[in-house]
């Protein structure tokens, strides 16, 4: 490729950019994301209180056995517990009425709460109550308090690997609604402005003085990196708002799926992006555009109503797994397997790499059809009569 | 005429039963305003989309300075399409920046240039505004910066006079002429012919896809054969040149109040028309005048514009498709 075609492309790409990324839409819906994503991150966290840190007020008793228990106990829980020493159970009491603490271990033979509640002791505090019962068991033999500091869980063993967590699917959801709305939101932009170019005529101005394929590609480019921005913003608060609240949505294997998410993102959006603008070429009117996209985004639809029922199932079925393979649904497809830990990573590359070859021949059949297409002149555009649109000759 | 900067050669080009091009050639020579008229529907939009490669030929060449018309001096030329052609949300400073650097100028030549042209077609103020938001005749002016901002050495404007005003028609065909005075080719289409006989130097005339004649409108409108008009008192038919015998000149028309054009063969016949006249009755009017560039293209064709326009319609409408329009 010349230089020429490097900075016309750039032009164009940079011309969608600054329209687009200029508007006060763009700015407001940017925002209204991230807020939405932050909000849905950290919403469970603080209204379930289960990722915050649980204080436990000890006293009496060995401090370093006591904080072992509460630990141990928070560990079993799977929530973060701290152990707060109080000087005496007078103090301990005071701190638990102020909310200071939410249970007060007493000389390791009691557990103390401002209020049993009514549907019984359940949760984190029976496991406390459980492990500091056990601890007490066992103080008779000689160095089983060490032990209990340093963790009385046995290993624990599956015949079957683990399903994966709710939460590691509702970061899949999360993840394959991102993919979604990228790909149908921008693809729509792409054809909507192509469009918007062949009913305005301006596309007869731009192709005096640029190729077709410099022009789509641009288009395509110049929309991709807005979409990407915007996505890197929702990222970013997905997970400084998991982070802050402490959300078990960014824990551990929940980035390796977000991680996956962002890399079907891009080729999903590469993969659709010329696909879209094949179809945007291919009307006259802006107002037609929805009727030539709907086909393109056929595909995705299928893959994300049907991923709700891969993220709320035990193992997905074999017709979604085949879906997970295939370039038009794996964008949608392969991130919600992933997330539900129905395909180990080799299958995520494999389907990956299939997306990315898929990706290079859309794009050179999509260009084919734009540069033929985009004038309605030439040799008849034979999409169209597949599509059974008429042939409409190009008028001047 | 001479060989001109701009060749077209043999044009040919069919949409489906609707044939636009039928072989059209004319050259236009260099550093003038060149009318490209003809009734709506003759073909000039599509020979025009041509020279910029948005439409494809059937067969023909395009040939700018002896070579045929690629990319590179495309990029040379400006255009400006018949329906326009900008971004409606875009603002008129960003637009006409746009295409500058879209024809290979940087970004701050662009900005000056953008702002020149802006300036010089009476848009100053306005450089904020969005396409959508200009008046008819601001989008038009708009436009024409556009074609104009990157200097270029051919301006191929279709129906510029479309739609504007008297003021409108006089500011653009100023900014033309000063254009083909700085040496710019500048070739303009039209379906008005007499409108814009007096913006140009030299035309060329086309019907159906060929050419029907084409020169300087000086040499067309005075003709082969000098034309006489001829009104005899209460003669509103013109039934006196029923005297007139084909050697001394043929009647051309008859206009609705009596006045009959008559082409001689020979400017010595003009006393032979008077005498014949003087016998028929009381001689109204009498003088030799130059032709429209409608008469001419009746003259030429047998049939007026109106009628053109009216036959290229019914036809467009039983192709079947209100959309073609070549």
């Amino acid at each position: 490729m010349s230089n020429r075609t490097f900075r016309m492309t750039w032009l164009v790409a940079r011309r969608e950019m600054l329209q687009r990324g200029r508007t006060r839409i763009f700015a407001i819906t940017t925002l209204i994301l991230m807020i939405a994503v932050a909000l849905g991150v950290a919403l469970p966290a603080i209204l379930s209180g289960g990722g915050a840190t649980q204080r436990v007020g000890i006293t009496g008793g060995d401090t370093a056995t006591m904080t072992g228990i509460v630990t141990e106990a928070g560990r079993l829980a799977g929530v973060k517990a701290v152990a707060v020493p109080e000087p005496s159970v007078a103090a301990a009491e005071a701190a638990l009425r102020s909310g200071d603490v939410s249970a007060v271990l007493v000389n390791g033979t009691e557990v103390l709460v401002k209020q049993v509640p009514l549907a019984g002791v359940t949760g984190g505090l029976a496991t406390l109550a459980q492990v500091a019962g056990l601890s007490k068991l066992v103080q008779t033999v000689p160095g089983a308090a060490a032990a209990v500091a340093n963790g009385v869980a046995l290993p624990v063993r599956g015949l079957e690997p683990p399903s994966k967590p709710l939460s590691s699917r509702l970061t899949g959801l999360f993840t394959v609604v991102l993919v979604w709305v990228l790909i149908s939101v921008y693809g729509s932009q792409i054809a909507l402005g192509i469009g918007e170019e062949k009913s305005s005529r301006v596309i007869e101005v731009l192709l005096a003085a640029v190729r077709p394929v410099q022009l789509m590609v641009g288009k395509v480019l110049g929309i991709g990196l807005l979409a990407l921005a915007q996505v890197a913003a929702m990222v970013a608060a997905f997970v400084v708002a998991g982070f802050a609240s402490g959300s078990s949505l960014v824990h551990g294997q929940a980035i390796g799926i977000v991680l996956a998410g962002g890399v079907f993102a891009v080729l999903g959006y590469a993969f659709y992006c010329t696909a879209f603008a094949a179809a945007g070429s291919l009307v006259s009117r802006q107002s037609d555009v929805n009727s030539t996209i709907m086909p393109v985004q056929l595909p995705l639809i299928i893959a994300y109503a049907l991923s709700y029922t891969v993220i709320y199932a035990n193992s997905a079925n074999t017709f979604y797994h085949v879906l997970g393979f295939l370039p038009p649904t794996a964008p949608v497809a392969m991130p919600v397997l992933y997330a539900s830990g129905d395909v180990p990573l080799w299958q995520v590359v494999v389907a990956a790499v299939l997306l990315a070859a898929a990706t290079v021949w859309m794009a050179r059949v999509a260009a084919g059809i734009y540069t033929r297409s985009i004038l309605r002149t030439g040799a008849r555009v034979r999409l169209k009569d597949v599509l059974r649109r008429e042939p409409a000759p190009d008028s001047p | 005429m001479a060989s001109g900067e701009l060749e077209i050669d043999g044009l040919r080009r069919r949409y489906g039963t609707v044939v636009a091009l039928d072989g059209l050639s004319f050259d236009v020579p260099a550093g003038q305003v060149f009318g490209f008229l003809g009734p709506n529907g003759a073909g000039k939009t599509t020979a025009m989309r041509a020279i910029f490669g948005v439409t494809s030929l059937d067969a023909g060449e395009i040939r700018w300075r002896g070579k045929p018309v690629g990319e590179q001096a495309r990029r040379s030329f400006g255009y400006m399409p018949e329906e326009r052609g900008l971004y409606p949300a875009m603002k008129l400073r960003d637009q006409v920046e746009y295409f500058a650097t879209l024809h290979d100028m940087d970004d701050q030549a662009a900005r000056t240039a953008a702002a020149h042209w802006i300036g010089r077609l009476g848009l100053s103020g306005r450089e904020d505004a969005r396409i959508d938001t200009l008046s008819h005749g601001n989008q038009q002016r708009a436009q024409l910066a556009v074609a104009l901002v990157h200097n270029p050495e051919l301006l191929v404007l279709d129906e510029p006079f479309s739609g504007l005003d008297p003021g409108g028609v006089d500011d653009m065909s100023q900014v033309l002429a000063e254009r083909a005075a700085a040496g710019v080719t500048v070739l303009f289409s039209s379906h008005q012919l007499d409108l814009v006989e007096d913006i140009c130097e030299a035309v060329a005339i086309i019907h159906r896809g060929r050419l029907v004649v084409a020169g300087r409108v000086a040499d067309l409108r005075r003709g082969d054969q000098p034309q006489l008009a001829v009104r005899v008192g209460g003669d509103r038919d013109g039934a006196w040149t029923a005297g007139l015998s084909a050697a001394t000149g043929t009647v051309e028309s008859v206009r609705a109040d009596g006045t009959a054009l008559i082409s001689l063969t020979s400017a010595a016949d003009s006393q032979r028309v008077l005498d014949l006249a003087r016998a028929a009755g009381p001689i109204e009017h009498f003088a030799f005048e130059d032709r429209s560039l409608s008469e001419v293209f009746r003259q030429a064709t047998g049939a007026s514009v109106g009628q053109a326009e009216a036959e290229h319609a019914a036809a467009t409408q039983a192709a079947g498709n209100e959309r073609v329009r070549v």
